[in-house]
């Protein structure tokens, strides 16, 4: 194919589009400041969204980043500032498709919105950055690209400025958000210190440079570790959450739970495994830091699930359940320790991307619900089924899927997780109680789960309700994510392989 | 074998009419003339025309085996290396199972005629339902003896079962027929527990259940056995009896053997006819018949043919002094279907398979035929079955009872009557054996001791009920039987009294004549199948398990055997006929002491299973649910309070209050720190 032929920067087209996106939109912006044409707004952000998705999926089908002699090899790009392999594809296409399906959804959701443009070239600039975030490879472009991410993630946050709840939670965001920007960029200068570089190999080349310096690399390390479980939304680094999803407009909710947390983890996957590699960094700081991500997962998928168990407010109960998500993922992380660590790694990978569809597709239908006025709370949720069968059909089948329920794509996400996991725990005893933690909050998490079918399918309506509209965008962008939730299973053979195969890669 | 016009490729039709005759009649029965009779008449008589044209076939030297569906196959190591696994349905049409089935299809065609006079005339409701369990009852049976493999005999049995559950409870508005309905299944079931363990065992260690040929796994487990392979760490003798013994566990279950005998005498809540069927051709058959089918691998096992000895041997004297005191017709006979299916497997027991054949065959007809003529009886008598409310009815019925006394005499062992010679062959092959085992001469004695009471019992119910002055207003005067009745009574006592003559085994020994009929049949001087043979089995007991030894000669040995159980039986037909053939027959109960409590409750064997179920099971079941409602439930409730608890907690960290967050954010980082800290030595 001709991707050989185009220059090596092209590689990046997938965050570049994005990128583009949103300065075709801030050109429509300043011609035409008043319009609020949000179908050209949101058509635009589709087409940038599902073009990056594209090119993301004919480079992966390309052999971008595969080894072997028919393929492209991975693609460094800077100098090695960023570079373009399977993990990278991987996320990009993650990211990609969480976009498109928020953006369809919010053509609906922003109807009587003044800040049409604004809107989507924020979102379109803040999935630029986390496009970024899969193909950074120095902690120059990692803190940059996190920037990208985060700052425009604050506006969207904050976006209903005639909303109490939002502005509140874009300002708590923003402050939390700094201070875990803070502690990541000190993070990356003590690093700095340490080792002299900042180009992920290079540091690693350098671990031995550290020398006397382990503490410092170690604390380094532990802050960019905090950094990271920010943006993953991951103990103790998640209070923004639950405050940020609930206060947010419900897509951007889904596209900061899903997309931005995937990020976050690439970013994790990306550092951890090129920069740090296990043994050489062992030797420097004196411990092994995997065992950071093994407490961080333990706790966060229990604290998550545990404050999701009793939420009355059912954005909030999707909130701790994303982060009780996260604490799954960490595991990916857990078991580098462990030969089978690019199964579990895989594993997590796999995770994160039928995470991208149910769990988009859960906030989505709360952004439905909010379309419609019934109220927040699981009362208010009472009998939407009889109303409105189909989207009560899909949010029924992301709830069982986020609990993990065969046939949906959850179950085979978290049966793979949990049973490589046991696998690797025969290396290492401690993931035996992340695999434990894992079965027990993903049963507790069935609890709340099934609650929510039970008040939408089976209980009966607290008052009477008014037809309820069926707004095309919102419920395409439902059902695109509840087939895709349903039919993945069949697919997971091939998406497993890829995930492995692009975790082993960066793993090596 | 490869004929023009080869009849085997109708075997599947044997079974397939029945099967017809059930859906129609379900579905337009109650449209019917005669409420479906009609198609179960046509249905069985075509399957005895094509039973019979199979017999022919077998006897001009053929035999068939077929698969007819796959249900699954793949690969699937098994113990002794097989790679693959396959699940089929298939036929497989021998010297046995033609035998077998001309048994069935004869019997089941009576039985349909003989209920157009008990059902149809006596004007039962829920006729068409009858007939249609009966259809599928038979279908059910017949593809059971044709099957070629142990899963599908398997799946048959099973549905032998449930419509035998079916037939029980037909008058399911009473209160004891569906309680003896669901003992029927509960205790058969039970047996089949093990059966089903043993069909799974058998096809995880030989990676086939077929009866018949190279592939068959009687031909594996010789292999294995001659190559001295270990399965499943046992030797691989040691397993074959033990997988032999599971699917043992479900022959006796239906065969109604010590200790799984309680069910069938209560089946007699069923219909008459059913019972008729039950015992002769059907349910109970099976057991040994599945025994008979798969003897090639019993043969292997010393041990396990030990016990079926046993059993039978102990079985059949069991049953034999219950069935003394019994005062039911119905019931006197129930126990005498259990005690001589304990013949049977006494008869297989020691290695005569032509002699447990052999019975089968006979006692099919005779019970049958005792069955329809208890039937009959329970006609006149107007649906009366007490034995003491009978007496005289000789001369009113005399069909009934000649056909009645045929049978009586054929059971009872009285020469020339059927039952003679086979319960001969029986105790004359336990008897050559028993000379050098122990285990076998005291089953043979067993089986010796219950002629005398089957003599007895027999005698007993034919004088109660035909002989004497007549006891009660309904036997002074009886309600008639018609053709319907008569003649399958007729077509049974005719059988009754000259199917023994097929296998005349005294007389061919003492005259030197071979007119061993069945013996040649069964020993493949007809058709036969390879490793299916009398022959085959003999020498692989032989070789395997029991030597035979005589007294004197063998000639000798058979004289003096025959003498003693012809003499038995008709000391015990003598002792009943001086005890009870007098115009006013006492009850003589008080001679037999305390035994006669003892008998009379059946050994207490319905108590101790009561007590097993409510004083063992039911205290434990109800333990096991304490333990489930408090400990598990418990802890499952516990949990969730836990959880509740601990979730409003968790969400109180939560305070809404940013500057909380950033000192709990700073503070937990700190902590992580300290630990990591401290474990890496940081702060040295």
């Amino acid at each position: 194919m001709a991707v050989v032929d185009l220059p090596q920067w092209l590689a990046l087209a997938p965050a570049l589009l994005l990128a583009a996106t949103a300065l075709v939109l801030f050109a429509f912006d300043s011609i035409n400041p008043h319009t609020t044409n949000r179908t050209l707004f949101a058509g635009t952000t589709v087409v940038g969204a599902l073009a990056s998705l594209a090119v993301a999926v004919w480079y992966a089908a390309a052999g971008v980043g595969a080894t072997g002699i028919e393929n492209y090899g991975v693609i460094d790009i800077m100098g090695g500032q960023f570079v373009v392999d399977q993990l990278a594809l991987f996320f990009m296409i993650v990211v990609a498709v969480v976009t498109a399906l928020v953006a369809v959804a919010s053509h609906d959701y922003l109807r009587d919105h003044a800040y049409q443009a604004e809107y989507y070239s924020l979102l379109a600039l803040a999935a630029t950055g986390m496009s970024m975030m899969a193909v950074s490879n120095s902690l120059v472009t990692v803190f940059i690209a996190l920037e990208l991410t985060s700052l425009p993630s604050y506006a969207l946050v904050a976006i209903l400025k005639d909303n109490r709840g939002s502005v509140e939670a874009g300002l708590k965001y923003f402050l939390i958000g700094a201070l875990s920007s803070a502690i990541f960029v000190y993070g990356v200068s003590l690093v700095y210190g340490a080792t002299g570089s900042l180009q992920l190999e290079a540091i690693a080349a350098n671990l031995d440079a550290a020398g006397e310096m382990g503490g410092l690399l170690g604390l380094g390390i532990l802050m960019l570790i905090g950094g990271i479980a920010f943006k993953t939304a991951s103990v103790p680094f998640h209070f923004w959450a639950p405050e940020a999803y609930e206060g947010a407009p419900a897509p951007i909710s889904a596209f900061l739970s899903s997309a931005s947390k995937a990020a976050g983890f690439v970013l994790a996957f990306r550092v951890f495994t090129t920069a740090f590699p296990l043994e050489a960094t062992t030797a420097v700081i004196g411990v092994d830091w995997t065992w950071a991500f093994v407490i961080l997962a333990i706790v966060t998928m229990t604290l998550g699930n545990f404050a999701a168990a009793t939420q009355e407010n059912v954005k909030r109960m999707l909130a701790y359940s994303s982060i009780g998500h996260a604490g799954y993922v960490l595991i990916g992380l857990a078991a580098l320790s462990t030969p089978s660590g690019d199964l579990v790694m895989g594993a997590a990978m796999i995770h994160l991307l039928v995470y991208g569809f149910m769990n988009t597709g859960a906030f989505l239908f709360v952004g439905l619900a909010e379309y419609w006025g019934v109220g927040r709370t699981f009362e208010d949720y009472n009998g939407l089924a009889t109303q409105a069968p189909v989207a009560c059909a899909a949010m029924a089948v992301f709830m069982f899927s986020l609990a993990g329920i065969p046939p949906f794509g959850g179950f085979g996400s978290k049966y793979l997780l949990f049973s490589h996991t046991i696998e690797a725990a025969a290396e290492n005893t401690a993931l035996l109680a992340a695999a434990a933690a894992l079965v027990i909050n993903s049963t507790l998490s069935l609890y709340y789960y099934s609650r929510l079918v039970k008040a939408l399918w089976i209980e009966e309506p607290l008052r009477e309700r008014d037809a309820l509209a069926t707004p095309t965008g919102l419920y395409a962008a439902i059902i695109a994510a509840a087939v895709v939730t349903a039919v993945i299973l069949a697919a997971f053979g091939p998406i497993a392989d890829v995930a492995t195969e692009a975790a082993a890669a960066v793993v090596g | 074998m490869a004929m023009a016009s080869d009849p085997f490729g109708f075997a599947p039709a044997i079974a397939v009419f029945p099967l017809v005759a059930f859906v129609i009649t379900l579905l337009f029965g109650r449209h019917l003339p005669k409420k479906g009779a009609l198609p179960g008449i046509i249905a069985t008589g075509g399957s005895l025309v094509v039973s019979l044209v199979m017999a022919a076939a077998v006897a001009g030297g053929g035999e068939h085996h077929a698969q007819l569906y796959e249900w699954t196959a793949g690969a699937a190591a098994s113990e002794t290396g097989a790679e693959t696994v396959a699940f089929t349905f298939g036929i497989l049409i021998d010297p046995l199972s033609a035998l077998m089935l001309v048994i069935v299809s004869l019997v089941a065609l009576l039985v349909h005629v003989f209920s157009l006079g008990y059902m149809n005339a006596e004007g039962e409701t829920g006729l068409p339902r009858y007939y249609a369990e009966l259809g599928l009852f038979t279908f059910s049976m017949l593809a059971f003896v044709f099957a070629d493999n142990l899963l599908m005999a398997f799946m048959f049995f099973e549905l032998v079962g449930l419509c035998s559950y079916l037939l029980i409870g037909f008058w399911f508005r009473t209160e004891s027929a569906p309680s003896a309905a669901k003992k029927a299944f509960l205790v058969t079931r039970f047996g089949d527990y093990f059966f089903l363990i043993g069909v799974v065992a058998i096809a995880a260690t030989f990676g086939t259940v077929g009866f018949a040929g190279e592939g068959s796994f009687v031909t594996a487990a010789e292999t294995a056995i001659e190559d001295g392979a270990t399965l499943f760490g046992f030797d691989a003798q040691t397993w074959v009896t033990i997988t032999g013994l599971l699917v043992l566990g479900g022959v006796l279950g239906k065969s109604a053997q010590f200790p799984f005998h309680t069910w069938l005498p209560d089946a007699m809540e069923g219909p008459t006819t059913v019972s008729a069927l039950i015992h002769a051709a059907t349910m109970v058959a099976a057991g040994v018949y599945l025994v008979a089918r798969m003897f090639g691998y019993y043969a292997l096992s010393p041990t396990a043919l030990a016990i079926i000895a046993f059993v039978g041997g102990f079985t059949a004297l069991f049953a034999a002094t219950m069935a003394v005191v019994k005062d039911d017709v119905k019931q006197v006979l129930a126990y005498s279907t259990i005690s001589q299916y304990g013949y049977m497997m006494l008869g297989l027991g020691v290695g005569g398979y032509v002699a447990g054949v052999f019975h089968l065959m006979n006692h099919a007809f005779f019970k049958a035929l005792l069955f329809l003529g208890a039937g009959a009886v329970i006609i006149l008598m107007h649906h009366e079955q007490d034995m003491w409310e009978m007496g005289g009815l000789k001369d009113k019925a005399p069909v009934v009872y000649y056909t009645f006394l045929a049978g009586a005499l054929a059971l009872a062992g009285i020469v020339p009557f059927s039952g003679f010679w086979s319960k001969d062959e029986v105790l004359f092959d336990a008897l050559a054996v028993g000379l050098s085992e122990p285990v076998i001469l005291a089953a043979y004695a067993m089986g010796l001791v219950a002629v005398f009471f089957t003599g007895f019992y027999t005698f007993r119910m034919v004088f109660l009920t035909f002989h004497g002055e007549p006891r009660s207003d309904t036997a002074e005067d009886p309600h008639p039987v018609g053709w319907a009745v008569k003649v399958p009574l007729l077509a049974l006592g005719t059988l009754a009294a000259v199917a023994g003559l097929v296998n005349m085994a005294p007389i061919a020994k003492l005259a030197g004549v071979d007119i061993t009929f069945l013996e040649f049949w069964l020993d493949g001087e007809y058709g036969y199948v390879e490793g299916l043979t009398y022959h085959h089995y003999h020498e692989t007991v032989a070789e395997m398990a029991f030597e035979e030894s005589y007294i004197g000669s063998e000639t000798t040995t058979m004289l003096l055997s025959a003498g003693l159980s012809l003499g038995l039986a008709l000391a015990g037909a003598v002792t009943a006929h001086t005890l009870y053939n007098v115009p006013d027959p006492d009850r003589h109960t008080t001679k037999l002491g305390g035994a006669y409590g003892v008998l009379k409750r059946n050994y207490y064997q319905d108590e101790y299973q009561v007590w097993l179920a409510e004083g063992l099971t039911l205290p434990l079941a109800r333990a096991a649910d304490r333990f489930d409602q408090t400990v598990i439930d418990g802890v499952v409730n516990g949990t969730s309070t836990i959880s509740l608890f601990g979730s409003d907690w968790v969400k109180r960290i939560q305070t809404g209050i940013v500057t909380n967050y950033a000192a709990l954010l700073v503070g937990g980082f700190i902590a992580l720190l300290l630990v990591f800290g401290y474990l890496g030595g940081w702060f040295a």
